[in-house]
């Protein structure tokens, strides 16, 4: 006879990889689960001897195999050489005897009553698209809809996503960027009011609830396995997710085997773009929602931008630029490459308007700012590329700064041009590359958005 | 390699040294080296003759400890290895000295995995010995100064071990207030050392 369980830890664990010594659970109650059955131990390093007396780890959390990101060390604890990984070390340690937990009994049951609240209506380009995705899904192959900034990608998953909720099944939305996550969790639960969302990112609590939709970074899915029917990579090119390989790793992790992962961007990756011509199918769309063109991002020679700025001098046209937005009372963006030259031009810019801050990747403001220019408290500002996609703010105008760096590729280009127009009321604005010499990057992203408005497919 | 603290791509160029490979790897990025404040603040006293500390608590210090500390990371032992290599080797090269480091509670080192100032030596390839053991769990970071300096002993000797008429070096991670170098020493000296010195990676600001 089994003793009854709580079911908080069965909704916890399900399809989650966890420490087990840092659940949120009595430790009793874990190990009666595990003595019950209900629970799998897994070991937190694998380790096999390779050739030449070497050996081989493997991490069980995100799948890292790259040697140079385990340490073994003479454990305390274990009483002998025990090694851990350095790759995802960040989500607490996992070592050869750290031992991690899944619920391996009764599933739980998700509930089929969702509503769908979203009020608007699809254009026949996204209606196609969301349609498209929906069989793909049903044929359990990858899909990727690749989609001009500002074409409503997002509205472009509801149809698909409902669908989904209501055969209860457990789906996923990942994006690499906490930006991303944080604009959509609200969108997400205005959409979807019955249903139970979590999001997770560093530094958010996880919810004790059985979550049959879950928003997160990339780099929480290290601590899922085989837990949902779909995942949904929105910004799939961004940075970190396009250059490291266990990221990529752990979106099928945490998929249930066959089940498959699709790709929402507006400027994918060439290899992700043959990838899923080859074994997945395609959805694009040219257009913004609201019809009107692409903004066409025009040149500004800054000539040694740098060197005014770290001398204390804000460059002309760039003054000029910042101080029409200001006297318009349009909200801005200027992107920089580099956070010390940010940083030193900030003073500058707090010259001309004492509100105009700046937020970096490790910025302890950076949520609030983001917030504050969004209700229109900040006039504007400055950051690092961390802002190029998945904002959407009515009327922003943007700048580049150093549009000839090498980290504004053609794709970071496009995107950040994408924030400019997005909202009906608003469908044109400013979009200025202030340069000191032109790029390839920089043209090929002003051909392609040229193209794009002319009514070029996509390639 | 990457940056053992902020995972940058560490940027190699070749060279003769890289060939022969006798030149040193590097751990950490020039950004993060940068970010860390030497000082070599040298203080004298009663009970501790000499403390040599080498950084400032300052941000990069306060992430570096907690990710040595908290997270684990047993790998960061390395990043001052040098450094504290130098100025332990050019107290022993002096005088005949023993390096002690200042030891955790056995439970609080099993709770950790390892005991960090004996990773940090290990890293250093100094020789030391334990020769203290630490009575009870509590840490100083808890703790006001008034509650510091009126503790009981936080150390003892470990038994069996002879205490020499010659000069301790004792190791920390971190020098605050000085109760708890001063606990060591003072256990020592009763014992019967001469002079206690001590050397900590961190002067921190109370």
């Amino acid at each position: 006879m089994k003793k009854p369980f709580n079911l908080a830890i069965r909704d916890f664990l399900h399809g989650r990889l966890w420490l087990r010594m840092h659940t949120p659970f009595p430790t009793e109650e874990i190990t009666d689960q595990i003595e019950n059955g209900h629970i799998e131990l897994i070991r937190g390093i694998n380790t096999k001897p390779s050739f030449m007396n070497q050996k081989q780890h493997f991490c069980n959390r995100c799948e890292n195999e790259n040697q140079s990101l385990f340490t073994t060390f003479d454990c305390a604890k274990c009483e002998g050489p025990c090694t851990y990984c350095r790759k995802c070390l960040k989500m607490g340690r996992v070592s050869s005897c750290t031992e991690l937990i899944i619920w391996s009994g009764e599933k739980p049951v998700y509930p089929t009553n969702h509503i769908l609240a979203w009020q608007g209506t699809l254009t026949p380009h996204q209606q196609q698209a969301s349609e498209e995705l929906t069989n793909s899904q049903e044929k359990q192959t990858s899909h990727l809809i690749y989609a001009v900034c500002g074409s409503g990608k997002t509205e472009i998953l509801f149809p698909p996503i409902h669908k989904l909720l209501t055969e209860g099944k457990r789906i996923c939305i990942a994006a690499p960027r906490v930006d991303v996550i944080l604009e959509l969790e609200p969108r997400l639960r205005t959409a979807f009011p019955d249903t139970k969302i979590e999001a997770l990112y560093g530094g958010a609590k996880p919810t004790m609830e059985a979550s049959q939709l879950v928003l997160a970074t990339t780099h929480q899915l290290y601590r899922f396995r085989h837990a949902f029917d779909a995942v949904f990579v929105d910004e799939a090119d961004a940075f970190p997710y396009k250059a490291d390989e266990t990221l990529q790793k752990a979106v099928r992790k945490a998929l249930k085997p066959d089940a498959p992962a699709h790709y929402v961007t507006a400027t994918p990756t060439d290899k992700l773009l043959s990838t899923m011509k080859r074994s997945g199918s395609v959805s694009t769309i040219n257009r913004r929602y609201h019809g009107h063109p692409l903004p066409v991002p025009t040149y500004e020679s800054l000539w040694n931008y740098e060197k005014q700025i770290r001398k204390g001098r804000l460059p002309e046209k760039l003054r000029r630029w910042t101080e029409q937005r200001l006297s318009k009372k349009e909200p801005f963006l200027i992107f920089f490459h580099h956070i010390g030259l940010m940083e030193e031009s900030r003073p500058l810019f707090q010259l001309l308007h004492p509100h105009i801050q700046s937020v970096h990747a490790s910025h302890p403001d950076r949520k609030e700012y983001v917030q504050a220019l969004r209700n229109r408290e900040l006039p504007g500002l400055l950051t690092t590329t961390i802002l190029e996609r998945g904002i959407t703010i009515p009327n922003i105008q943007v700048a580049v700064v150093g549009a000839e760096q090498q980290i504004f590729d053609k794709g970071a280009l496009i995107q950040i041009g994408g924030r400019v127009g997005r909202s009906v009321e608003f469908p044109t604005g400013d979009f200025t590359m202030f340069h000191d010499g032109i790029t390839y990057a920089m043209d090929d992203a002003k051909n392609e958005i040229m193209r794009l408005n002319k009514g070029g497919i996509l390639k | 390699m990457n940056c053992l603290l902020c995972e940058q791509r560490l940027a190699s160029t070749p060279s003769w040294q890289s060939l022969f490979a006798i030149e040193k790897t590097l751990l950490i990025c020039e950004d993060c080296s940068k970010s860390f404040e030497r000082v070599d603040i040298e203080e004298r006293g009663d009970i501790l003759h000499h403390v040599k500390s080498l950084y400032t608590y300052n941000e990069a210090m306060r992430e570096f400890l907690h990710q040595y500390k908290f997270l684990q990371d047993v790998a960061l032992s390395e990043v001052f290895a040098d450094e504290l290599k130098n100025v332990l080797l050019n107290k022993l090269k002096w005088k005949n000295a023993v390096i002690v480091p200042i030891p955790m509670h056995i439970d609080k080192k099993i709770e950790r995995t390892f005991s960090q100032i004996d990773e940090l030596l290990n890293a250093a390839n100094v020789p030391y010995e334990d020769l203290l053991i630490k009575t009870n769990t509590e840490v100083m970071g808890e703790k006001t100064r008034e509650e510091r300096l009126s503790m009981r002993p936080l150390f003892s000797i470990k038994q069996g071990t002879v205490i020499n008429k010659t000069t301790y070096i004792l190791v920390d991670d971190i020098y605050t207030t000085g109760t708890t170098l001063r606990h060591a020493a003072t256990v020592l000296l009763e014992a019967g050392a001469e002079r206690v010195e001590a050397v900590t990676l961190i002067r921190a600001e109370r």
